[in-house]
């Protein structure tokens, strides 16, 4: 019994050191364990340096047990804890277990009744994701957040001004939030799906941040050659910027209404999604020489060829029908932008230089000349499957 | 120079048989942990272990070791008002659990231990006006969702409970252009999230809406050199993708797409052998990612669909588990192994049990 009060005593003491932790610094980012299997001397197991929060893995053990009970009696009506205890509870129960799934929902009854702010929470989750960046109910607990802070009286009614400032450091700040989570596991799942969330219901699909967001992630996925996530980030913002060519809608279904973009901008032109396609293969092409062997490169491809098809038919006046069944032997140059002249324009589209062709036959080229010159068996092995890939999808292979 | 591939190395003296009688001793052994800091850890999808460990004992034939009676009077205490199921008494209710808990009762043969008028109700109050389900009370969408809907509804003879228009087509909204499917619209394809949308399609008798060679083709490329399966273009191999794709290419009536043999050695050499039970992959790791497994105390896995388990990596790399343990032993039983009972790939229950609520499900040839 006295071993148990004991442990009672140092857990409430481990506990209450955290939260003035962050009571004494607002603004730790990062938290983590420090590998101490035991408590070896006299001193607290919280470790504050800067803005940086460590516990020294011994008190795990001791502690998440502990709150975890108290929550579940809490919720129980065992035990009965005021606000603020909850708050703090749940805080610190949720950088220990942050999948914790009724831990974040106390929190979104408080957060319901004024209790709690939402930008908190947000920070709460940040700091969650430096040591758990895939858990997927800290993900979740974000974008009932956003959707509620977007939906806000104080967002939604501000000068059209401040509603823009505070729109975009709130999207600028979720990017971010996306990019660490992403550095910090590769092929993050979790977090580059929030990304595209985000894109779609924070920023409507606007093709400006579409276009800024390519931009951004370039020199991400240069980094990251396997990350495949990564790559399915980019091919989400080219087929939404595409969606306007092709009428493919199923990107941007949700629009939000309180995001104004002025409808100039919502109608960028098809040629602009073919050469951001094109740029894309490109870039597709250097890495694949300069890292070869990867399966993620290989897939990117995949998807390119498809969407360039999609798009070179609906330009040239073809319907797309589908899994690339009817193949469109036109390509698409950048100049037709500026046309409205379709006669005019489908002259241009079969005046483009071939360098900027991408079809069946483009294709099986580019492939072909991987597999006579590749010394790589595992690329050979890729280019190969490419080929069958864009043969079968063009309706020339049946399955064994 | 190549890039090494992210794959495992299977060791000669790996296990190449079925623990059998180990495998129930593990899952006989787990919930006596109750003390445990694993076990309470894991509190919060309680629900779903369960229903992992007394699938996994059925299939080795030995149900009876597990402590019924206890186990429903547990089930009573998770329902609440709304209907809906926790993962534990104390927790919050929620699809997940919902369909973990049916599974469980369909299981014992003793679904009336809660109200499952209320359950078909709250499962009605998740839909979306687009067709799709959020999880909980709080909203959150996923096609994950979706089949544990159509699952649930399915196994309580409920399926007209639903908008089923609706729901379908939210489900096909997910489908990208690889064949596969993700968790929402745009959402990256996922082995994990294929099993559910191709699962929620055969329930609902719309399977013929999958491009079933596209897809197949997409699934048997997750199978890697060492024979193990991964869930995504460049990741390691784990063996509940053996049940996440080996289960999506049996709906499809593809099965024979992937190299059997390989895959049934890559899933023997992840039991352990002192304790029983099954890791996510066996000890080496050839590629550079996991790296971080050993430095790091805690991790999530993968759990589809039943969010993700918490586990404590006392040994560096071969870690049993509950969740690993079922799909493991339910993959060898796709495969064919006889010492084990047939497994249904949509409901991840024994056929047996399927066959005695006289459901049909209609799979493509």
């Amino acid at each position: 019994m006295a071993r148990e009060d004991d442990v009672e005593v140092l857990v409430r003491r481990i506990f209450k050191d955290i939260s003035s932790a962050f009571r004494r610094n607002p603004d730790i980012d990062e938290i983590g364990v420090i590998a101490c299997p035991e408590a070896r001397y006299n001193r607290s197991p919280v470790v504050a340096v800067g803005p940086k929060l460590g516990l020294e893995s011994w008190c795990l053990k001791l502690l998440a047990p502990h709150l975890h009970s108290r929550l579940v009696q809490h919720r129980r009506g065992k035990i009965w804890l005021d606000p603020d205890a909850l708050v703090e509870l749940t805080h610190t129960l949720l950088l220990l277990n942050p999948d914790c799934t009724t831990a974040w929902n106390v929190r979104k009854e408080l957060i319901q009744v004024g209790l709690l702010q939402p930008g908190k929470d947000l920070w709460l989750g940040r700091l969650a994701l430096s040591r758990f960046p895939k858990s997927p109910d800290t993900w979740i607990h974000r974008r009932w957040l956003l959707q509620r802070l977007v939906a806000a009286k104080e967002i939604a009614e501000a000068p059209s001004g401040d509603f823009f400032e505070a729109f975009q450091t709130l999207l600028h700040g979720e990017l971010v939030v996306c990019t660490a989570a992403a550095d910090r596991y590769p092929s993050n799942y979790n977090a580059w799906s929030h990304r595209c969330w985000v894109i779609q219901h924070l920023a409507g699909c606007c093709p400006k941040v579409l276009q800024a967001e390519l931009e951004s992630t370039q020199a991400w996925v240069e980094n990251h050659v396997s990350d495949h996530s990564g790559f399915h980030y980019r091919q989400f913002l080219l087929g939404a910027l595409a969606a306007d060519t092709v009428g493919m809608s199923q990107a941007c279904v949700h629009m939000h209404p309180s995001t104004n973009i002025p409808a100039v901008e919502m109608c960028a032109g098809g040629s602009l999604a073919a050469q951001h396609i094109h740029n894309e293969f490109d870039l597709c092409t250097d890495l694949n020489l300069a890292y070869p062997g990867h399966e993620s490169l290989w897939s990117h491809r995949r998807f390119l060829f498809h969407l360039w098809h999609k798009v070179a038919g609906a330009m040239s006046g073809e319907i797309y029908n589908g899994p690339l069944r009817s193949l469109s032997p036109l390509a698409v140059s950048l100049q037709t932008l500026e046309t409205h002249d379709e006669g005019h324009e489908r002259k241009r589209l079969k005046r483009c230089p071939s360098w900027q062709r991408h079809d069946l036959q483009a294709e099986q080229e580019f492939a072909a000349g991987f597999l006579a010159k590749s010394m790589n068996h595992v690329q050979s092995r890729f280019a190969s499957t490419y080929l069958k890939w864009i043969d079968a999808v063009s309706g020339s292979w049946t399955p064994p | 120079m190549g890039a090494p591939l992210n794959d495992v190395h299977i060791k000669t003296d790996a296990p190449s048989t079925l623990f059998l009688d180990k495998h129930a001793d593990y899952i006989a052994s787990y919930s006596a942990k109750k003390d445990d800091y694993e076990y309470c850890m894991t509190e919060y999808l309680r629900m779903s272990g369960v229903y992992w460990g007394i699938t996994a004992m059925d299939l080795t034939g030995s149900l009876t070791r597990m402590d019924r009676e206890s186990i429903l009077e547990f089930m009573r205490h998770c329902q609440h008002d709304c209907g809906g199921i926790g993962a534990s008494q104390g927790h919050d209710p929620h699809l997940l659990y919902t369909l973990s808990a049916v599974q469980i009762l369909t299981l014992f043969d003793n679904l009336n231990t809660i109200d499952l008028e209320k359950v078909v109700e709250y499962i009605r109050s998740l839909q979306q006006k687009d067709g799709s389900f959020a999880g909980d009370k709080w909203g959150e969408v996923d096609t994950r969702f979706s089949f544990c809907a159509v699952a649930t509804l399915a196994l309580l003879g409920r399926l007209d409970a639903i908008r089923m228009e609706e729901a379908v087509t939210f489900v096909l909204s997910c489908m990208n252009f690889d064949g596969g499917f993700g968790c929402r619209p745009g959402s990256e394809s996922h082995a994990g999230q294929v099993y559910c949308c191709v699962g929620f399609l055969t329930i609902v008798g719309r399977l013929h809406l999958v491009n079933a060679d596209l897809l197949g083709w997409w699934l048997c490329e997750r199978q890697l050199p060492s024979g193990g399966l991964n869930g995504r273009p460049e990741k390691l191999p784990d063996v509940c993708y053996s049940w996440w794709v080996l289960a999506s290419l049996r709906m499809l009536g593809r099965l024979c797409w992937i190299d059997s043999k390989r895959l049934r050695t890559f899933i023997l050499a992840c039991q352990d052998e002192e304790t029983g039970g099954f890791a996510d992959r066996p000890g080496d790791v050839v590629g550079a990612v996991d790296c971080i497994r050993s430095k790091t105390t805690i991790q999530y896995k993968n759990c589809f669909p039943y969010l993700y388990i918490y586990s404590y990596l006392s040994k560096p790399c071969l870690q049993v588990d509950l969740f690993h343990t079922l799909f493991g032993l339910a993959g060898l039983s796709l495969l064919g192994e006889t010492q084990l009972k047939p497994v249904n790939p949509v409901l991840c229950l024994p056929e047996e049990t399927i066959q005695r609520l006289g459901l049909h499900l209609q799979l493509l040839n």
